[in-house]
């Protein structure tokens, strides 16, 4: 049994997904040379001649199994991120959080207000609010939390097209803020270094649709040791805080999922995208939506038989996109999109053109592995980059696409799975503890500046 | 008017401060000259600002190209400026037009710059480029043949290994029998068949009838097909104008079909794929699972095939998937989002929640105008379209003791004694050998587009016009009913029992050519 094993463990495997270490290769050579004396050792002996025939022919045997076990095609492959697989790690039990019993005026009534605002792919905030309330890691005591969670929805002034508007949202947010600190002594204590705030919005807590504009006002002061979860992800960008964490936009899991077609559909498209390339309404010229990367595309390839890219929206969308190999997830005003979400869904690998975003749950999730990265400054070459890519490469990131936990991972579930959404951004949040004991403050000690901000910020609401 | 000229001084100064260094120099001196010059130099300064006014930007534009002609000129690939207009993009501009727009970009940059100065680089490490980027566009921007073979390369991979992980297991040959004959829509219709029945991947067997004897239009059709084995057969017989004349017809090509498999005792799955039928890939997969006898369901598109009525009469057809969810919070928010549903009409079998065919969806077409309105419709003989039946290719031979005996033999259903046409649902003795595909007729495979060109429609042979047309003169009066009837009353309430009637309501008029049903059979439920 052990010689079997050992022979297991040497013999090269052309599909595998485990690999070997090289820790284990050391232990298997010593121990094969161990092997060949007792071989020896046997074959002085006669009469175990049959012994050995009979060792051979096991060996043999197992090998060719392996070999079949090796050429049976693997669907998906296990997702082990930089962490490890901590895609499927349980956050219930490893931390606990209180959730603020804030006046229906922060939440409630924004919903029945405008019920837009479940809808639309800044419905992340509503959808944990709805799911730590019910969740086996929220707790009632407040000096066993290890996280306080305030439900304040700030993406929800919604304009009549449906686009919400930033400009009261920092007011909102300072008066929620103001409240918890009046009400309960815990904001106070850490000046809310343990709280964490749900801000999906364009650029994340900075609370402005335009870049400019988001920069200038930076993350609102008052939330400069909260932990933020939000969409927005960008290295070297204000908006985005040190130890914030990128969640996926909100899609709608069952529209999705109700879209889906035989996976033995042929993938007959190769490149697919929809959306705008030039916004008339704001940016006529081009230039300034999305750096001018989308606008490139369209020069570039609009003549291109491989590339399936129009501004029209069909109603086939996610059809399509499961018959497609590829699809274009280019920054717009904002680096991020519900397409990335809805390309992991249907097993479409995403060819993300934004440089320097960061991408939902980093640090869970080997994007690198599963998607094509090109800068913008490539994109007139984005033909040869993508037919170049070797046929062995685009199976493998499919199969990660494949992989279950992966899509599970991108949605905001109703009601909530293991492995979703939700339960990524509480593992992102329990690997943060224990918390660092510098940020309890001693009685008195003031670290906010209550007054800084732009005047208008400063308006109670 | 002193504001106009004040901003407009404003503009010319700053105007000449962008050029080059001598007029610059030239300005700052002339503004420290006292009285003799200052007459000439407020005639000077008026006359730019009416040349301004008159001109626009334009001036600024000219100014910075002059300046930056005198620049060392960037990488051209990367610096071709925003929107080229579709003359441009052709790739026929000239070396100087690529110049004029790369110094174009960098003009307007420089403009942008002085008038906004938008880009943003904010300290603390922070590099953020915000403002108006160059489109980059490469000088050639068509597809490369080369990598557009190395993608259709990646995409068959892709689809091999989709085929291997996904596809079905088993790979019988599939026989298709479809009858035709020379018309106007035949081109229509059949290079739609032929090219669905070129890209399955498993070996084709194609089997065409024609009415009227084998003509050189429908060969000509026929050379462009990638089957495996094709086999053109003619019917001396030609094609009547009647619709129930016509399916008669129909129904006794396809036994003649039939026979030529009895005969060469070819093997695999038989379909009738009609020309008029649209099939999707996944009805051939489905297929190959079928046993002797299948049945699916056939979707109804086209000519009173494809209005609904709000009445309740109409059967739903979709998977039995359970759509509501219980939210306690956002379940009202949701409900009042729910899109509405589109219900074709379907043709098929019915199952109920065990899997097993309890009866058939059939369709009841509107009566059409002109036409004598038989009021006891349940006479009339009802059938199933030969599309809606798969079968196993030995279901029809002829040596006994291979087939099951629920099987009726070739001669007892092929010819029948009586006369009457051959239905292809009596060659099962009960309904419950027929095994149901397609998620229990639930999911749609295929689709009968019944769109049909008159029956004394003229068009040119090959559709190629050797003399231009001397008189053209649209179609009008035609033996052929128009539109169907509108129903005075609603129709009488379905069946319990799973099956049901769909009536179409209202009419669809097309001008120019009259679209017709190419088969219209009276049929009411059946159970």
């Amino acid at each position: 049994m052990v010689v079997v094993f050992l022979l297991l463990l040497l013999m090269p495997s052309s599909r595998s997904a485990t690999s070997i270490s090289v820790v284990d290769r050391n232990v298997v050579v010593g121990e094969m040379g161990e092997m060949l004396q007792l071989r020896k050792r046997r074959r002085r002996r006669r009469g175990h001649v049959s012994l050995l025939t009979c060792v051979v022919g096991f060996l043999f045997l197992c090998q060719v199994s392996r070999l079949a076990a090796a050429a049976v095609l693997h669907r998906h492959q296990r997702i082990s991120g930089s962490a490890g697989d901590v895609l499927e790690d349980n956050p219930v039990g490893r931390l606990k959080v209180f959730v603020y019993e804030l006046p229906s005026k922060y939440n409630k009534d924004w919903l029945e207000k405008d019920p837009r605002c479940l809808t639309h792919m800044f419905a992340a905030e509503e959808f944990v609010h709805d799911f730590l309330l019910t969740s086996p890691v929220r707790t009632h005591n407040p000096k066993e939390a290890d996280w306080f969670y305030t439900p304040v929805y700030t993406t929800c002034d919604l304009m009549p097209n449906g686009l919400p508007l930033p400009f009261k949202s920092p007011r909102i947010m300072r008066s929620a803020i103001s409240y918890i600190s009046t009400h309960w002594p815990y904001w106070n204590r850490t000046e809310g270094a343990d709280h964490f705030f749900v801000v999906p919005h364009d650029f994340g807590a900075c609370f402005h649709y335009q870049e400019e504009k988001a920069i200038e006002r930076g993350v609102l002061p008052l939330l400069k040791h909260a932990t933020l979860v939000q969409t927005f992800g960008q290295n070297h960008h204000v908006c985005l805080k040190e130890g914030s964490i990128v969640v996926p936009p909100y899609a709608p899991p069952e529209k999705m999922q109700s879209r889906f077609i035989p996976l033995s559909t042929p993938r007959s498209i190769f490149v697919y995208f929809r959306g705008l390339f030039y916004d008339v309404g704001n940016d006529p010229e081009g230039g300034y939506y999305a750096r001018g990367a989308r606008a490139a595309v369209w020069e570039n390839f609009k003549d291109n038989p491989l590339f399936d890219i129009s501004t029209q929206h069909p109603s086939t969308y996610y059809e399509d996109m499961q018959r497609a190999i590829f699809c274009l997830c280019p920054l717009g005003w904002a680096p991020w999109s519900p397409r990335l979400v809805e390309g992991v869904i249907f097993g479409c690998i995403p060819v993300i053109i934004a440089d320097d975003i960061v991408l939902p749950f980093a640090d869970a999730i080997p994007w690198e592995k599963i998607g094509v990265f090109v800068a913008e400054k490539d994109v007139p070459n984005l033909d040869k980059i993508l037919s170049s890519i070797s046929p062995e490469q685009v199976l493998e990131k499919q199969r990660l696409l494949a992989n279950p936990a992966m899509k599970q991972a991108m949605l905001f579930s109703q009601p909530a799975l293991p492995g979703d959404a939700f339960h990524q951004i509480l593992n992102g949040l329990a690997r943060k503890l224990p918390h660092d004991p510098h940020i309890y403050l001693e009685p008195g000690q003031m670290v906010l500046n209550w007054t800084e901000g732009p005047v208008g910020d400063l308006k109670p609401w | 008017m002193k504001k106009v000229t004040g901003s407009s001084h404003r503009l010319a100064r700053m105007r000449s401060k962008n050029r080059s260094g001598f007029n610059s120099e030239q300005a700052s001196e002339t503004s420290f000259r006292l009285m003799p010059v200052s007459h000439f130099r407020v005639f000077i300064q008026c006359m730019f600002c009416i040349g301004t006014l008159i001109l626009g930007f334009r001036l600024t534009t000219e100014s910075s190209f002059l300046k930056a002609s005198f620049q060392n000129p960037e990488d051209p690939f990367t610096r071709i400026s925003a929107r080229t207009d579709s003359s441009a993009s052709t790739g026929t501009e000239s070396q100087f037009d690529l110049q004029l727009r790369r110094e174009f970009a960098n003009g307007s940059k420089g403009s942008r710059l002085a008038y906004n100065g938008t880009i943003v680089h904010s300290s603390g490490g922070v590099r953020v480029d915000v403002g108006r980027h160059a489109i980059l566009i490469r000088p050639w921007p068509h597809p490369d043949p080369f990598e557009v073979l190395h993608a259709h390369h990646l995409i068959k991979r892709v689809q091999l290994e989709q085929r291997q992980l996904y596809g079905s297991k088993e790979s019988k040959p599939i026989i298709a029998i479809t009858t035709t004959f020379v018309r106007t829509f035949q081109a229509v219709h059949l290079t739609g068949l032929l090219h669905t029945l070129s890209v399955i991947p498993v070996p084709v067997t194609w089997i065409v009838m024609e009415a009227g004897g084998v003509t050189n239009e429908t060969a000509h059709f026929l050379s462009l097909a990638h089957v495996h084995r094709l086999l053109h057969l003619g019917f001396d017989i030609p094609m009547p104008a009647g619709l129930n004349e016509r399916s008669k017809l129909e129904a006794q090509m396809r036994v003649e079909g039939l026979r030529y498999v009895q005969k060469e005792k070819l093997e695999g799955v038989v379909v009738f794929a009609d020309e008029s039928n649209i099939h999707s890939l996944e009805f051939f997969t489905e297929a190959q699972k079928v046993d002797w006898v299948g049945a699916v369901s056939v979707g109804l598109l086209g000519f009173a095939g494809f209005e609904e009525s709000p009445q309740s009469g109409i059967v739903h057809v979709h998977d039995g998937r359970v759509e509501a969810r219980e939210n306690h919070i956002l379940f009202a928010a949701r409900q009042a989002a729910a899109a509405p549903r589109f219900e074709p009409q379907v043709q098929g079998p019915s199952c109920d929640s065990n899997g097993n065919l309890i009866g058939w969806h059939i369709f009841d077409p509107l009566p059409l105008e002109g036409e004598v309105h038989k009021g006891m419709r349940a006479a009339q003989n009802r059938r199933l379209e030969w599309a809606n039946f798969v079968l196993n290719a030995r279901a029809v031979w002829k040596t006994e003791g291979n087939q099951p005996e629920w099987i009726r033999s070739w001669d007892e259903w092929a010819n029948p004694e009586d006369g009457s046409t051959p239905d292809i649902k009596a060659i099962v003795r009960s309904d419950q050998w027929v095994k149901v595909l397609g998620n229990c007729g639930r999911k749609v495979l295929l689709w009968w587009l019944r769109a049909e060109a008159r029956a004394d429609s003229k068009h040119p042979n090959k559709w190629i016009l050797d003399e231009s047309l001397e008189i053209i003169v649209p179609a009008k009066s035609t033996p052929w009913p128009r539109r169907p009837v509108r129903r005075a009353a609603p129709p009488p309430p379905a069946p319990a029992g799973g099956t049901g009637t769909k009536h179409g309501a209202g009419s669809r008029v097309s001008s120019g050519k009259v679209r017709r049903p190419k088969r219209k059979q009276d049929q009411t439920n059946v159970s």
